[in-house]
């Protein structure tokens, strides 16, 4: 074969090689290019999640200054749609203002009424409160939360939002989160004794109520900062 | 079109590709035992990525990989034939375009930037390149591959 010979058949070569891999990286994006939510493989938003709550503390699975003068208290359940809504449409602005600025805290409490899997998930949520990283959990539950009865919330899909919320100690979490199932028992029965019967509901305590006081589910922003500004 | 002489790209490559075995044994050293790398400026985003399912395929880190291709690209660059040029071609290539969906991944699905994935496919960019040119200017032609 001569020099010319050989240089056309290593350009068809490289032809069809950049072909291919054009073909390979298409094909690739676009595989990865969907997620519906629940994918345990695909775990999305921890950066954004992590930012958002960036220098807010974080006491159990309260988040906020613990001397905020006023309690906002959310009853959810995590694998609950309307709750999913609520985290990333109405409550963010409240992080961002009354939360960072010391004026309210939030304290999730699980209000489980989907399922057993949505024990399984509130257990997880408090043991990784108990890292630090409670709201992580939930943020993140949230944005990657599946379809309602899908069985999407298996152990892989809770261990993969814990690790993805940044728990630091895997091995506790795991322990944890089977000795946190009763507080998740607790919390759902003291939502239903303050007569709540779907999530999310909400309470809120300040120098301006008498106690924890129901809210039920406010449906704007407004209406908890109205509800904030009367309890403090 | 004048092209640089081979010897010159070949010891781009093998400079390049020097560098590239350095950045992926670092990011694989660095998220060995669960880990991640260093970014500058306190950036969270190397925790985050290292931390994501797409840093590893098939339970193997990709920066192995990544130390992988750029040794291959080294070797290429000590010899002088149309095996090394075509070689160089295609595992660059391949490390290229896997830059390109992992930079996707990074922007799009993981929303955090690990600085040394970065610079890893910057230096993939800069080998594709110079293994194209050296293909184009010296495949299938033996007499200049000895210049």
């Amino acid at each position: 074969m001569n020099d010319t010979d050989r240089r056309t058949k290593l350009m068809q070569f490289a032809a069809g090689a950049v072909f291919l891999a054009i073909v390979v990286v298409v094909a690739l994006i676009v595989v990865n290019s969907g997620g519906d939510g629940g994918d345990a493989e695909n775990i999305e938003g921890a950066a954004e999640v992590s930012s958002a709550l960036q220098g807010i503390p974080q006491n159990e699975m309260v988040l906020g200054d613990p001397k905020a003068p006023v309690e906002l208290v959310e009853f959810g359940d995590l694998q609950c749609p309307v709750c999913k809504g609520f985290a990333e449409e109405i409550l963010p602005p409240i992080i961002e203002n009354q939360v960072k600025n010391g004026e309210a805290k939030i304290d999730f409490r699980n209000f489980t009424i989907i399922g057993p899997e949505s024990v399984d998930a509130g257990a997880a949520a408090l043991a990784a409160g108990a890292q630090g990283r409670g709201w992580n959990f939930v943020e993140l539950f949230y944005k990657n939360q599946g379809t309602e009865g899908s069985g999407y919330a298996d152990d892989a899909f809770i261990e993969a939002v814990a690790k993805a919320a940044g728990v630091e100690d895997m091995a506790k979490w795991n322990e944890d989160r089977k000795l946190m199932r009763a507080e998740v028992e607790e919390t759902s029965q003291e939502a239903r004794q303050l007569g709540f019967n779907g999530t999310p509901s909400f309470a809120i305590e300040g120098p301006g109520t008498k106690g924890l006081e129901t809210l039920g589910t406010p449906t704007s922003t407004g209406a908890f900062e109205e509800a904030i500004e009367e309890a403090g | 079109m004048s092209y640089p002489s081979e010897d010159t790209l070949r010891r781009a490559t093998a400079f390049v590709s020097a560098l590239g075995v350095g950045v992926a044994t670092y990011i694989a050293i660095a998220e060995s035992g669960g880990g991640s790398p260093v970014c500058l400026a306190g950036s969270t985003g190397c925790r985050t990525v290292a931390e994501s399912s797409y840093s590893h395929v098939a339970g193997v880190n990709i920066a192995v990989f990544g130390v992988i291709g750029y040794l291959l690209l080294l070797a290429t660059a000590f010899f002088a034939n149309d095996l090394a040029r075509f070689g160089a071609f295609a595992v660059s290539l391949g490390g290229f375009g896997y830059s390109i969906f992992l930079t996707y991944i990074e922007l799009f699905k993981i929303e955090a930037i690990c600085q040394w994935c970065v610079a890893s496919a910057v230096l993939m960019t800069i080998l594709f390149l110079i293994s194209a040119t050296r293909l184009i200017a010296y495949g299938g032609n033996e007499l200049q591959a000895a210049r």
